[in-house]
């Protein structure tokens, strides 16, 4: 009899806990989600990513999600401008570290903690923006077509060996912000002598110049030009569809952190403050990573081999003079 | 009191009352009413937005904050000496893309209007795929046909001639030049093909009887005839090239060629934050520049008698007799359409569907997808984007081509002072870099007094506002070719202004007006950077949707969605086409 009966509670706490929410939702902060009716969000996050996680808040919200999606610059333009001329459409801003501090210094994020924030990493906790929920990590990409693994760089340092040279893709650093802000804190990696070394090296390689970081991938993928300075995700997400790509194991790797904030004159707070609450979840999290992202949460990773073994550090981050200088300096290194 | 004292102490109120009677007699007019309805939409469309840039350029805070006024902008952008070699890069780019541009629309539209070459009708329909094809896609198609490490067409060279390198390097300033002229000429053909066909062909005759030969009718009479065209779509053309930065982005930068719009973008547009003054200040230099070109454009087109063929006596076109040579004739034209829509057709449907874009080996054939088509065909969001863009595209061609006709009508053919005003401001809008007006457009009407920001009345006057000039310029060059004879007839008859304008004018502009109406319609439908920043999350626009999944990598559904837009505008063209009754014309 008691052992029907301890079957019996096992049973019974294992179907609570089955059917609990994988994130922490006040009801009553659902019920008044449901009540704004939807939620509109700004971000740079790629759509079949977007689709994915705000497939998810439809299902367990019940709220629909209506997406604005641009560069990380211009989705800033967008919300700074409706903000200060009084005329706000947006609830959440979602994009990368730099243009969210700069969001942040002008009043446009409402405090709101959520209760899904406390299961991120401490150190992925901005004292501004909250939990860094992903990172995006740039790599060395090469096409294992053309480059055998035997034969393709072990190390950044590699990459301005002869072998290499009119073989490299990377984009230009004289216009592309995230490339300006990698180049820049390439001395987080060797230090400072070293990588002002490797970056002239780098530029007496040669290396065929593109406007970003996909199109850089492209090329890799086309067999057009093997080696790319880009995204680590995107060795998955062509890989899916058939690209032979794959990625030098540098053990560190450099990116930037992507945030979201409440706007602080959401039209629809309630339903912003249930869409973070669910966007953080460990629910959206495994989601994120599926597609090939780098969520910042213990024991969950992209499909991506040896991806637990990527140490992430983040990129430095630039003011606008910083940024006007870089590109300049940049500019005499690499186009002259 | 002398009399000429009497004169002068008499003259103030005279003159007073005289002018009052003038007012009064300007204003009885109805083409008063229609000059000062145009001129103040056309004013307020242009200037509004424009002012704010103009303002931003001479702050030193973004626009919508408060800041002080400033030259250091100016200062900046053009102190620096490296802006003027970029700028005579763009200035030959410009000229050679348009000129190229000119030569190929030309080439088609003299074959597929004034000769007997077999299967005209079919090129002249398919001249004008290109426009609607996303000018990034058709940049991309090349590149893969002609890059120099495995292109297509050099692999082709490599394979069958043996050799040891294929011959075309797109990367180089004549590959640039080469696929900016292909995106442009659709644009120039339809123009000047309209004012080919609105030709009265009777000069021609007469040309001939004097003894001239078909070469020299065609020099002579035929050339000088449609200048106003040519002139309107090299004008036009060579400011759009200018202030291209897709191709430029996509060829010249990994070639190492910088041009002035890779300047702007890397020191304002694309900078971090957007340098929304500095921005503004390469537009207004830009805006300079194309105000330069409306000049000339109105000079060379000043003498509007000397261009009138269109007369009140029914006419066909002249077809000229190509004997023999009409094969070599649809030969030439074949091989431009080759150029400028079957190859980055084929290789939009390729991309279409493989599962990621490549250049296709042997493996390729047993991956081919259909999967790029499902999901144009299943996914609601891409429906609402058909459905969004296509009412935006009507409407908006067909409220520019209004505006247009009376606008044109205005600067053309009367002599009400401050007509010209009409030319310059509807120009200034389109003459700043996209990215820069569209910032101009989102400042504007975020703040407006009525209540249309993030509605779909905000895209349409956006449009409006961008693109009346292609409209402008269709129209002008045909109604430059139409005689007075027939308004004056028409006035004699005892018809007003409006009877006038409706029942003569309209149907013999048509040809200009279809012509203008389908470019709107193809640009509109895929139109971004305006739509970008103004339309609502959730009633988005297939311009912004193709955008996003482009800015996604995803180029499979990118070309799947551009080939259902071209069939869609095929149709719209055909329809059109057949509305204008060219051929009856």
């Amino acid at each position: 009899m008691l052992r029907k009966a301890q079957l019996a509670f096992a049973f019974f706490t294992a179907a609570i806990f089955s059917t609990a929410p994988l994130y922490s939702q006040s009801p009553s902060l659902i019920a008044a989600a449901k009540k704004d009716g939807k939620v509109v969000v700004y971000g740079s996050l790629e759509s079949d990513v977007a689709d994915a996680a705000f497939k998810g808040v439809k299902n367990k919200i019940g709220i629909d999600v209506d997406y604005w999606r641009a560069s990380a610059t211009k989705v800033m333009d967008r919300a700074l401008s409706e903000f200060r001329a009084g005329k706000p459409v947006v609830d959440i801003v979602l994009t990368n570290d730099n243009p969210m501090q700069i969001m942040f210094k002008e009043g446009l994020f409402a405090k709101y903690d959520s209760p899904s924030a406390k299961d991120f990493p401490k150190e992925a906790i901005d004292p501004n923006l909250g939990p860094r929920y992903r990172n995006v990590i740039i790599g060395v990409v090469y096409n294992k077509d053309i480059i055998k693994a035997a034969d393709a760089p072990k190390s950044l340092e590699d990459l301005v060996k002869p072998l290499y040279r009119g073989k490299l893709v990377i984009p230009d650093p004289t216009q592309h912000t995230t490339t300006t802000q990698w180049v820049a804190s390439l001395d987080k990696l060797m230090g400072k002598e070293k990588a002002a070394k490797f970056i002239r090296d780098l530029a007496a390689q040669k290396p065929i110049l593109v406007e970003s970081l996909l199109p850089a991938a492209e090329r890799v993928a086309t067999g057009e030009t093997p080696i790319a300075i880009t995204y680590v995700k995107y060795v998955y997400i062509y890989g899916q569809r058939g690209a032979p790509l794959d990625y030098v194991r540098l053990g560190k790797f450099m990116g930037d952190g992507h945030y979201l904030d409440l706007s602080a004159k959401a039209p629809h707070p309630n339903a912003g403050k249930a869409f973070i609450d669910y966007f953080l979840s460990a629910d959206n999290m495994k989601t994120l990573a599926k597609a090939g992202e780098f969520v910042n949460r213990k024991g969950i990773y992209p499909p991506i081999p040896d991806a637990d073994k990527i140490q992430f550090v983040e990129m430095y981050d630039l003011d606008s003079k910083a940024f006007a200088e870089k590109k300049k300096e940049y500019q005499q290194i690499f186009l002259h | 009191m002398s009399a000429d004292e009497r004169a002068l102490t008499v003259a103030p109120s005279t003159t007073t009352a005289w002018n009052r009677t003038r007012l009064g007699a300007f204003l009885s007019q109805p083409l008063s009413w229609v000059f000062i309805s145009v001129i103040g939409i056309v004013g307020f469309l242009s200037l509004y937005p424009t002012f704010f840039l103009f303002y931003g350029s001479l702050t030193d805070a973004p626009l919508g904050v408060p800041g002080h006024f400033t030259l250091g902008n100016y200062i900046r952008a053009y102190s620096d000496p490296e802006a003027y070699p970029l700028l005579l890069n763009s200035f030959i780019f410009g000229l050679g893309a348009s000129g190229l541009s000119l030569v190929f629309a030309l080439t088609l539209a003299w074959i597929t209007i004034r000769t007997n070459a077999p299967f005209r009708r079919i090129f002249e329909l398919t001249a004008i795929v290109p426009n609607i094809l996303p000018p990034i896609l058709v940049s991309i198609s090349w590149v893969m046909l002609l890059n120099p490490s495995n292109g297509l067409i050099n692999g082709l060279f490599v394979k069958l001639l043996g050799m040891e390198k294929g011959p075309f390097n797109i990367y180089s300033m004549p590959g640039l030049i080469f696929v900016e002229s292909l995106i442009l000429t659709p644009l120039a053909f339809l123009i000047v093909a309209a004012a080919l066909k609105s030709m009265d062909p009777s000069l021609e005759e007469s040309a001939k009887t004097l003894g001239s030969n078909e070469f020299g009718v065609m020099r002579r009479v035929t050339f000088p005839l449609i200048r106003p065209a040519i002139l309107a779509a090299g004008t036009l053309n060579f400011v759009r090239a200018v202030e291209s930065f897709d191709t430029p982005a996509i060829i010249a930068l990994p070639a190492r060629i910088e041009v002035f719009t890779t300047k702007i973008w890397r020191e304002a547009l694309g900078s971090f934050p957007t340098n929304h003054n500095l921005a503004a200040t390469y537009g207004v230099g830009i805006l300079v520049i194309a105000l330069i070109f409306v000049y000339l454009y109105r000079h060379f087109t000043s003498q509007v008698e000397n261009f009138s063929t269109v007369t009140g006596k029914g006419f066909r076109p002249h077809q000229i007799d190509l004997g023999r040579w009409r094969f070599a004739a649809s030969g030439l034209a074949l091989l431009l359409l080759v150029l400028l829509v079957l190859l980055p057709l084929l290789v939009l449907l390729l991309v279409a569907v493989l599962p990621y874009y490549h250049v296709p080996t042997w493996r390729t054939w047993h991956n081919l997808t259909l999967d790029h088509f499902r999901y144009v065909w299943t996914t609601p969001r891409v429906h609402r984007a058909f459905a969004n863009s296509l009412f935006l595209a009507l409407a908006g061609a067909s409220v520019c081509m209004i505006l247009a006709s009376l606008a044109s009508y205005i600067t053309v053919r009367t002599k009400i002072v401050g007509r010209s005003l009409i030319d310059g401001l509807v120009f200034i809008p389109w003459a700043f870099p996209g990215t820069a007006m569209a910032l101009g457009l989102l400042w504007a009407y975020v703040d407006f007094p009525i209540p249309i920001y993030g509605t779909i009345w905000i895209i349409l006057i956006a449009y409006v506002t961008r693109f009346l000039p292609y409209g402008l310029r269709a129209v002008s060059s045909t109604i430059i070719q139409v005689h007075k004879e027939l308004e004056e007839a028409s006035v004699v008859c005892g018809a007003g202004f409006l009877a006038t304008f409706r029942r003569v004018l309209i149907p013999m502009m048509r040809p200009g007006v279809m012509a203008g109406w389908i470019i709107l319609v193809t640009i509109l439908l895929r139109e971004f950077s305006a739509t970008l920043f103004l339309y609502s999350p959730g009633a988005e626009p297939l311009g912004p949707l193709l955008y996003f999944l482009y800015l996604d990598g995803m180029r499979g559904r990118v070309a799947a969605i551009g080939l259902v837009i071209s069939v869609i505008s095929i149709i719209l063209i055909a329809f059109a086409q057949r509305y204008s009754r060219w051929e009856t014309n």
